[in-house]
C-alpha cells in the first residue's frame, strides 16, 4: 500500500515538478536552484526548515538565483526522476532534503560535473557534491537544562521514532543537560518504531504522562501532535526542527531550532563565485545552526542566564555536552573525566548514559 | 500505576472509535457480498474533509458529517465501479483506496500540520468524580459512546430485523435474493455507501477529536486493520468489537510497558497489538462451521443480474 501511495505522490510531484522547472527554464543567467523536499512544507517540520532555508536565499541573493521547489518527494526512482528534470532544465545547483535521496544524487552528480549538490544528512561526499547536517545534539544539552528545571517529578519522557545514532546522541546529552541542572533525574523514552504515525506519537506523550514525567520532549516529530497534547495535559514540552510556540502557548518549555540560512548562503556564494567544493558539514551553535528559540518565561533569570551560559561555551568550543566522566546505562565508564567524545564517535553512538531508564532496541 | 491504568482503560475507549465505526461499516458492506479495500482511502478522505470543516467552522458536529458524506461520496465511486461496471470488487477497492489518499492531500494541503481543537467532552458530574472510574469511563466526547451504540445497532439490524436478514441473503447468495424479487444491485449500494459514511466519521474523529491535527498519511495503516479485523471476527459483530478494543488496549499498553524500561525489544512490542489480535480472534473463531455460517459466500464475487 506504501508503494501505490508512494506512486500516487509521485504522479502528482512529478507533474508539478514538469510544470515548475518549465516554467523556471524560461528565465536566463541566473543560478538556478533545485529544492527536493520528503515531505510537503506545511507549518513547523523538517521541510518547513528547509525552504526557510530557500527563503534566506532568496531574500540575500535576490535576482541573483532563482529557486525551484518540489515537495512531498518520495525517495527511490521517483526523486531521480525529479532531479535528473531539474538537472536537464538547467539547474545549476540541486538542494536534496532527505537521507534516502544520496545514492541517486551522488550518481548525478558524477553524471553532470557542473551540478553543484547539497544533501542533508548523509554521509557521503564527492567535487560537486556536500553533505549537511546539525548537531541537534548540542541544543538537546541546553533544552535537557531546562527539562530539569522545569521537572517536580524528576521523571522526563522522551517520544523518539526509531534508535539511530542521531536521536541516541541526542537522547544522551538531553539527560546530561538535565542532570547538571538537577542530578536525581530519570529518563523514559518510547520507540514508535516508525517516523510518520501522530496518532501514536500522542498516545505516548499520555503514557509517558501517566507514568509520572511531566516534562516530554518531542524527539523528530514532524506534526505537533505531541506539544498539542502536552498543553492539553498541562505538562512542559520540549520539541526539535521548528518553534512550536503556537501550538503550546503556556508549556513550551523551549524549541531546538535548526537554520540552514548560513549554512545554503556560504554555499551559494561558492556555486556564483565558482569555488564550490563538495564538504561534510556538520553545524553547530559556533555556525548558528542549532538554538533554542521561545525558551519559556516560567524559567527563573538566572536559570535562563545558566543557559545562557552555557550555550556561550558550547558555541565558543570550550564546552562539549559529551564531556567526561560519562557513565553508561550498564554502569560502565565510557568517558573519562575531562576528555569528550570525538566526532567519529559521536555520529555512530549506540549506547545510552545512565539515568535512561529505557533499554535500547536490539 | 493508577496513572498508567486509567491511561489505557481510557485511552481504549477513544482510540478504538475510529476503528469500530469503519469496521461496522465495513462489516455491513461485507455482509452484502461486498469486499471494499478502499477503507484506508475513505477514512483519509474523512479525516481531510472533516479537519478543514472543523478549521473554517468550529463545529465537530458538522465536521463529523461533512467527513461521512465525503467518504460516502468516495465509496460512491467504488459503487458505481464495482456494481454498475461490474469491475471486480479488489482491484476497485484499491484503487479508490489509494484515490483517496490522494484526495485526502489535495483536501488538506493548506492545513498540512496544523491543529483544531479538540471535540469538547461530556460532563457526568458526580459520576467523573468517581476514582479510577471517573476519568476511565466517564471523561469522554459523545463519539466514544456512539461508537458502542453504533456497534449494537449494527448487530441488532443484522441480527433481528428482516432488513438484516434481507442484507445477509444478499451477501450470501444474491442470485436467490434476485430471485425472490429483492433489488441485489440497490441493496448492495446502500450497504457500500454506508460502510463509506462510517468510514469517513471514523476518519473524521481521528483528526478532529483523537488527533486534532492534520497531517498527510495520519489515518496510518488504520483503514486495513479495520478491514482485519472484519475478516479475522469472522462477520460477527461482538467479536469484531471485542478484536477492535483488544486491538486499541495492547497498542497503548505496548507504549506503557516501553516506558516501564523492560528489556524487551520495542519493535516487538510495536508488533504486539497486530499479533495479539490476531491470535485472539482465530483462537475464538476456530470452529469452522461457524466461519462457514457467518461469511458472506457471494463475497467478492461480481454480481450480474442477467447471467
Amino acid at each position: 500500500m506504501k508503494l501505490i501511495r508512494k506512486t500516487i505522490k509521485h504522479l502528482a510531484a512529478a507533474t508539478i515538478a514538469t510544470a515548475m522547472i518549465a516554467g523556471a527554464a524560461s528565465a536566463a543567467d541566473k543560478l538556478k536552484i533545485g529544492f527536493v523536499y520528503p515531505s510537503p512544507v506545511g507549518d513547523v517540520g523538517w521541510a518547513y526548515q528547509l525552504d526557510e532555508g530557500r527563503k534566506k536565499l532568496e531574500a540575500m541573493f535576490g535576482d541573483q538565483i532563482e529557486t525551484v521547489v518540489v515537495e512531498n518527494v518520495p525517495e527511490g526512482p521517483d526523486a531521480a526522476r525529479i532531479m535528473n528534470q531539474m538537472a536537464s532544465t538547467g539547474a545549476g545547483m540541486i538542494m536534496i532534503g532527505s537521507f534516502g535521496y544520496m545514492n541517486d544524487g551522488l550518481k548525478l552528480a558524477s553524471q553532470k560535473p557542473d551540478i553543484n549538490f547539497i544533501h542533508a544528512s548523509g554521509y557521503k561526499t564527492a567535487a560537486n557534491f556536500g553533505n549537511f547536517q546539525t548537531r541537534n545534539y548540542e541544543s538537546a544539552y541546553v533544552a535537557g537544562m531546562a527539562a530539569g528545571y522545569a521537572s517536580e517529578s524528576n521523571t522526563l519522557g522522551v517520544v523518539a521514532a526509531y534508535a539511530i545514532p542521531e536521536v541516541v546522541g541526542i537522547i544522551n546529552t538531553f539527560t546530561l543537560g538535565a542532570q547538571k541542572t538537577n542530578p536525581d533525574i530519570t529518563v523514559k523514552v518510547v520507540w514508535l518504531n516508525s517516523w510518520f504515525n501522530p496518532s501514536k506519537a500522542q498516545e505516548s506523550a499520555k503514557s509517558l504522562i501517566a507514568q509520572s514525567a511531566d516534562v516530554i520532549f518531542s524527539l523528530y516529530q514532524d506534526t505537533p501532535s505531541v506539544v498539542s497534547v502536552a498543553e492539553e495535559e498541562g505538562v512542559y514540552v520540549v520539541n526539535t526542527s521548528s518553534d512550536m510556540k503556537k501550538y503550546a502557548p503556556t508549556k513550551l518549555l523551549a524549541s531546538m531550532t535548526i537554520d540552514w540560512g548560513p549554512h545554503f548562503v556560504t554555499q551559494v556564494k561558492a556555486a556564483l563565485d565558482g569555488t564550490f567544493e563538495g564538504t561534510a558539514y556538520w553545524g553547530g551553535m559556533a555556525d548558528d545552526a542549532v538554538g533554542l528559540a521561545s525558551l519559556s518565561d516560567d524559567l527563573s533569570a538566572e536559570q535562563k542566564a545558566d543557559i545562557q551560559s552555557v550555550m556561550d561555551e558550547i558555541a565558543a568550543g570550550s564546552f562539549h555536552p559529551m564531556t567526561g566522566p560519562i557513565i553508561a546505562q550498564d554502569g560502565s565508564e565510557k568517558i573519562a573525566a575531562g576528555e569528550s567524545i570525538d566526532d567519529g564517535a559521536m555520529r555512530g553512538i549506540d549506547w545510552l548514559v545512565a539515568g535512561v531508564e529505557t533499554k535500547l532496541p536490539n | 500505576m493508577t496513572a498508567t491504568i486509567i491511561f489505557i482503560l481510557a485511552g481504549t475507549l477513544a482510540a478504538t472509535v475510529p476503528l469500530l465505526l469503519a469496521a461496522m461499516g465495513e462489516l455491513v458492506a461485507e455482509k452484502s457480498g461486498m469486499l471494499n479495500l478502499g477503507v484506508e482511502g475513505m477514512m483519509a478522505v474523512g479525516a481531510a474533509a472533516g479537519f478543514v470543516t472543523v478549521a473554517v467552522t468550529g463545529s465537530h458536529a458538522l465536521g463529523l458529517i461533512v467527513g461521512g458524506v465525503a467518504a460516502l461520496l468516495l465509496s460512491g465511486v467504488f459503487a458505481t465501479l464495482s456494481i454498475v461496471f461490474l469491475a471486480n470488487q479488489v482491484a476497485a477497492g484499491l484503487a479508490i483506496g489509494i484515490l483517496g489518499l490522494g484526495v485526502s492531500a489535495g483536501i488538506g494541503k493548506n492545513y498540512e500540520g496544523t491543529t483544531v481543537t479538540p471535540m469538547p467532552k461530556l460532563s457526568f458530574g458526580a459520576l467523573g468524580d468517581v476514582p479510577v472510574i471517573g476519568p476511565a469511563l466517564f471523561s469522554h466526547d459523545i463519539m466514544v459512546y456512539l461508537a458502542i451504540a453504533a456497534a449494537f445497532a449494527v448487530w441488532f439490524v443484522l441480527q433481528r430485523t428482516k432488513l438484516g436478514l434481507i442484507i445477509r441473503a444478499v451477501g450470501e447468495s444474491p442470485q436467490s435474493a434476485h430471485s425472490l424479487g429483492y433489488p441485489v444491485a440497490l441493496i448492495r449500494t446502500a450497504c457500500v455507501l454506508f460502510g463509506g459514511a462510517m468510514a469517513g466519521i471514523g476518519g473524521a474523529y481521528l483528526s478532529i477529536a483523537y488527533t486534532p491535527l492534520w497531517a498527510d498519511g495520519m489515518v496510518a495503516g488504520r483503514g486495513w486493520i479495520v478491514v482485519a479485523l472484519v475478516v479475522f471476527g469472522t462477520w460477527i459483530v461482538p467479536r469484531v468489537t471485542l478484536g477492535a478494543y483488544l486491538f486499541g488496549a495492547i497498542s497503548l499498553l505496548e507504549l506503557s510497558i516501553q516506558g516501564l524500561g523492560l528489556n524487551v525489544p520495542s519493535q516487538l512490542l510495536s508488533a504486539s497489538p497486530y499479533i495479539v489480535t490476531i491470535i485472539v480472534l482465530v483462537v475464538i473463531s476456530r470452529n469452522p462451521v461457524l466461519i462457514q455460517l457467518n461469511s458472506p459466500m457471494s463475497l467478492g464475487q461480481t454480481y450480474r443480474p442477467n447471467g
